[in-house]
């Protein structure tokens, strides 16, 4: 992929564990976890009852109340994300609108507004239909181009879990390849009844604080937020004078093809992502000191997850630890490739691996090392960012500083 | 893995559309000029004006065992039906390529849609008990896509995605791309969409049955993209040479000259031009394309939909002469727009 080395130049983030970068970045270092109750909508008649939601969410504290009314949740949090991002990077203003593009991935998207329109109509009783506006996740990324006059490419990655990532090394090939100066990239998305109800019907949600490689996890805890990397052409960025935080060096992405939900169990074709995604970077695996992980907390993820990794790095995997930040920010959906890509940044730069949080005892089917006790320290400069999904869609990035 | 400009051709292409399965119905409507649209039949949304482009005789277990077709929602059964036909059309067996050099990019614009309503009525009708988990794994987007690929047994990169009218377009964009850089021989793409009641519902509450959303369509449209190098190997029937793609997301406001010019590039030498979505009613557009230039239009004849672009690119290789250009200009209201060359036949 890498004609053109492709930087970050801007971070934005707001979601259940912090509204912006400097406080999500304390969050990784604190290792201080965001699951707990949830008030968006009765969650009595379900088994688990918490999920990390962006708690006293006041949408006028960032939009005016026309705005508020035509965007989705979901959008809103993608535009907050994305005014962070672009302001850091200052790209607006030195950029044609041309050269500047967008690329966002998403899940259940405006679903949150538009169920209450599903149930007013069920009910017989009048609904805004306003409510529907955002319903299609492409709602997102158009917004974003319009609000910061972006007239480059936009599109929306529409694979469940492994949209943002997927949304993000997109991205950088956009830029590797010299269609775009710029682009915005990463995933918003928003907790709704649909994917809460959901993920319980098929009981994978547990009832505490999702303990990703720990005996004893149940499943996932749920999400929300967005967080959006500005990402640009290093010799440009470095012409400019502009921030760089870290690198896109590659990704790859896979079906399956093997199961809906069930993930392929030896983790063969999870390793051969990983291993596409390194070898697009023009990287060994030596070189990679960690991995943020899918790490969801279902008993079958962490099991498969942990057996790609011995098939990636082989004898040496002992040294590479798999992490899975969920355990802090819950599982965002449409946004959990570009949230933990931006954990995955952050950690790289202040030179630490995140701390797996929750844990409740040694799985001795999870026996790697997971940074269970607290963050470590490190001085490796890449990373791998996995994301599997529903249809068996895997992708994983290679970030580096 | 570099970004070489290696060519991509079209080998094969499939529809199934308001016309019939396959890509002749359609051919066929547009021959005849005669529209497959039908009233809405459903009592709560139908009007006697009112009409739409249901796949009404679709029967999903002709192209799979029906235990796989009682798995899949709509919209995943017509992206595996499509693309089953269009890989032999292709004349592709697949048991003769490596599956991971296989992989599939579609468009789907409210896939997922029907079975996230089912699954929340039944709670919001019944409450915990009435929640169905079969229904929750095709209420994503990427149900469609991904089924296919369990169903074919493609490996190789796997992507779904949604912009509007121009979902197939941004998905046609991606899979070229992945060909390009190597990443896989073949790409199935284009586009798929399925259509409901409460769809009609939703749009008659935004207001929008008056307008892009009139007449609205359902069902796949699928390419068959490969290597150049790879479809000479097998000795494939080339139908065509994809030339360029450009894309534009949005025309800012004084800007829109600019906008379309680069968009459009060179419109002289043009065979055809294939509209989709609502690239008819985009005056900046339309004031460029050359009124002597024929032109083909699949959206009125059967609906329009977010991931058309798939049967009309189709459908507008298909008809194209020998040794001629066809452009594909695709357009949704708010932006994105995208201007995608098809070159009939052989390599330069």
């Amino acid at each position: 992929m890498s004609n053109k080395r492709v930087a970050i130049t801007g971070l934005g983030v707001f979601c259940g564990a912090a509204g912006n970068v400097e406080r999500f970045g304390a969050a990784l270092m604190n290792g201080s976890s965001a699951i707990g109750p949830l008030d968006l909508f009765d969650v009595t008649p379900f088994p688990s009852q918490i999920a990390a939601q962006v708690r006293g969410y006041d949408p006028l504290e960032h939009f005016d109340r026309r705005a508020v009314r035509k965007l989705s949740r979901a959008d809103q949090f993608g535009l907050i994300a994305a005014r962070e991002a672009l302001e850091q990077s200052g790209i607006l203003d030195h950029y044609s609108p041309w050269e500047m593009g967008v690329s966002m991935g998403a899940g259940a998207s405006g679903m949150f507004q538009s169920e209450q329109w599903l149930k007013a109509r069920l009910d017989g009783t009048p609904a805004p239909p306003s409510l529907l506006r955002g319903l299609l996740p492409d709602r997102t990324t158009t917004e974003i181009a319009r609000a910061f006059g972006m007239a480059g490419y936009q599109g929306s990655v529409t694979t469940a879990c492994s949209s943002s990532a997927t949304a993000i090394g997109w991205a950088a090939d956009l830029i590797a390849s010299g269609r775009q100066k710029a682009v915005i990239a990463g995933g918003s998305d928003s907790l709704s009844l649909l994917t809460f109800a959901g993920f319980n019907a098929l009981k994978v949600v547990d009832p505490l604080p999702c303990a990703p490689f720990s005996l004893g996890r149940q499943g996932i805890s749920l999400g929300e937020g967005a967080a959006c990397l500005v990402l640009e052409e290093e010799d440009a960025a470095l012409r400019r004078g502009a921030p760089i935080h870290g690198y896109v060096n590659g990704y790859a992405l896979a079906g399956e093809a093997f199961h809906m939900t069930a993930p392929e169990p030896t983790g063969a074709s999870a390793a051969r992502v990983m291993s596409e995604a390194i070898a697009s970077a023009g990287l060994d695996p030596q070189e990679v000191g960690w991995v943020n992980a899918h790490g969801t907390g279902t008993p079958l993820n962490d099991v498969v997850e942990s057996n790609a990794m011995k098939r990636v790095f082989g004898e040496r995997v002992g040294q590479v630890p798999l992490v899975s930040t969920k355990s802090m920010t819950g599982h965002c959906l449409g946004a959990a490739g570009a949230i933990e890509a931006l954990a995955t940044v952050i950690s790289l730069k202040r030179g630490i691996i995140p701390q797996t949080l929750n844990f409740r005892g040694h799985d001795p089917a999870c026996d790697l090392e997971y940074c269970h006790d607290a963050h470590h320290a490190t001085q490796c400069r890449v990373a791998l960012s996995n994301s599997f999904a529903f249809g068996g869609n895997i992708t994983s990035l290679v970030l580096s500083i | 893995m570099n970004g070489s400009a290696q060519q991509v051709v079209i080998s094969g292409y499939s529809a199934i559309t308001a016309a019939g399965a396959g890509l002749e119905p359609l051919l066929a409507a547009i021959r005849d000029g005669r529209p497959a649209l039908s009233p809405v039949s459903d009592d709560r949304v139908g009007r006697p004006d009112r009409l739409w482009g249901r796949a009404a005789f679709f029967r999903a277990s002709e192209y799979m065992p029906p235990l796989k077709a009682r798995k899949m929602d709509r919209a995943s059964q017509f992206a595996t039906a499509a693309t089953g036909l269009a890989l032999k059309d292709a004349g592709i067996d697949l048991k003769t390529l490596e599956p991971e050099r296989v992989g599939i990019a579609l468009g789907c614009g409210f896939g997922g849609v029907g079975n996230s309503a089912e699954f929340l009525s039944g709670y919001f009708t019944a409450g915990a008990e009435g929640l169905s988990p079969l229904l929750f794994p095709n209420t994503v987007s990427n149900a469609p896509a991904s089924n296919a690929s369990i169903e074919l047994g493609l490996k190789g990169p796997n992507v779904t995605l949604v912009q509007r009218f121009c979902s197939a377009e941004s998905a046609l964009m991606m899979a070229c791309r992945f060909i390009q850089e190597g990443r896989a021989d073949v790409m199935i793409t284009g586009g798929v969409d399925d259509l409901t009641p409460l769809m009609i519902a939703g749009f008659e509450a935004l207001g929008q049955l008056k307008s892009y959303a009139r007449n609205f369509g359902e069902g796949s449209g699928i390419l068959v993209l490969e290597s150049a190098g790879h479809a000479r190997r097998r000795g494939a029937g080339i139908r065509a040479v994809l030339d360029d793609i450009r894309t534009v997301g949005l025309f800012p406001s004084g800007r829109e000259a600019e906008g379309v010019r680069y968009l459009l590039g060179d419109c002289s030498g043009l065979t055809r031009v294939g509209l989709s979505g609502t690239a008819v009613d985009t005056a900046p557009l339309m004031q460029q394309i050359p009124a002597s230039l024929p032109r083909l239009e699949t959206g009125p004849l059967v609906g329009r939909s977010l991931a058309m672009g798939g049967s009309a690119m189709a459908a507008l290789v298909a008809t194209l002469p020998a040794g001629g250009t066809g452009l594909h200009l695709a357009a949704s209201p708010e932006g994105p727009y995208f201007a995608i060359r098809f070159r009939e036949g052989a390599l330069v």
